[in-house]
């Protein structure tokens, strides 16, 4: 009888332990997944709080049919070029020529640099908006240069 | 004294096969239990690591560009997953109202069939004879939502 309940209670123990087991490490991948996500969202936040931009310049030479924009990053965070988007009156463009303070080759648009835009566009837009990688935006008018 | 120990035998199939039928109940709802965890666990990462941003300019027109009575919106993926640019992957709404016929295409990406990180996409919304008035589009891509409002 007694060797019953102890057989019995060694088989429901190692049930528990495997069961245990299953649940732990289920548990622990999941918190780690999701805490390694809200870590990058909160660097991506960060990221995002410290950018700003400002457009100096969007001037439309109709001679030449370009439109030059210049924008200066005013925040604290270093930009990808890559990863900043010109549009004009909702058009999205691909510029020509790209450079970061008179270098073309780079993709850093680091703090206080000025990245200056020209774009080959066949009519004057009325407007134009930068958005960054991280998703923050300027609009400015188009003037007539 | 062979009757005791037939008993005994008896009784101790019937507690192990109690114990082991214990033991599988467990192990198999707690296996399932896991699952729904794990599966609970990557949705909520999916989502926390999922952004996006209407970047349309709302001082410029986003209606009938082309002629066609669609609605044209520029978004960016501003998360750090890659996304699906399918318009089965996005909801979109039009002043309240679900659309169905979207359309959706990745404008500067590397891939058409991947929204990377940085990219941006463009989004159609057939809504022939849209009143003028101001209007409110939402768009939401796994859990994530953004309104964009224009008027005409």
């Amino acid at each position: 009888m007694g060797f019953s309940v102890s057989g019995s209670a060694a088989i429901v123990f190692v049930g528990l332990f495997i069961a245990f087991g299953t649940f732990y490490s289920a548990s622990t991948n999941t918190m780690e997944q999701v805490t390694d996500a809200r870590s990058d969202w909160g660097d991506r936040d960060l990221a995002q709080r410290n950018t700003d931009i400002e457009i100096t310049a969007a001037t439309y030479n109709n001679t030449t049919e370009r439109l030059a924009v210049e924008i200066n990053n005013t925040g604290a965070t270093a930009l990808s070029v890559d990863e900043t988007d010109l549009i004009a009156d909702n058009e999205y463009l691909f510029p020509e020529r790209s450079d970061v303070d008179g270098d073309a080759g780079t993709d850093v648009w680091a703090s206080g640099q000025r990245l200056t835009y020209n774009v080959s566009v066949a009519t004057q837009p009325d407007r134009v908006k930068v958005t960054t990688g991280t998703g923050v935006a300027a609009t400015e008018v188009v003037t007539r240069g | 004294m062979a009757s005791v120990s037939a008993s005994h035998l008896i009784l101790f199939i019937a507690s192990v096969l109690v114990a082991a039928s214990v033991a599988g109940t467990i192990t198999t709802t707690v296996g399932r239990l896991s699952d729904g965890v794990s599966q609970q666990g990557d949705a909520l990462s999916q989502d926390v690591q999922t952004d996006i941003e209407i970047i349309s300019d709302s001082g410029a027109p986003v209606y009938d560009r082309d002629g066609n009575g669609n609605i044209t919106l520029l978004v960016k993926n501003t998360g750090s997953r890659s996304l699906v640019p399918l318009s089965s992957q996005m909801d979109v709404l039009v002043d309240g109202q679900f659309q169905s016929a979207v359309g959706v295409t990745v404008v500067d990406g590397a891939s058409p069939d991947s929204w990377q990180p940085g990219d941006v996409v463009r989004v159609n919304v057939s809504v022939p004879n849209l009143d003028t008035g101001d209007h409110r589009v939402q768009v939401t891509v796994n859990g994530d939502k953004e309104v964009f409002r224009f008027n005409l």
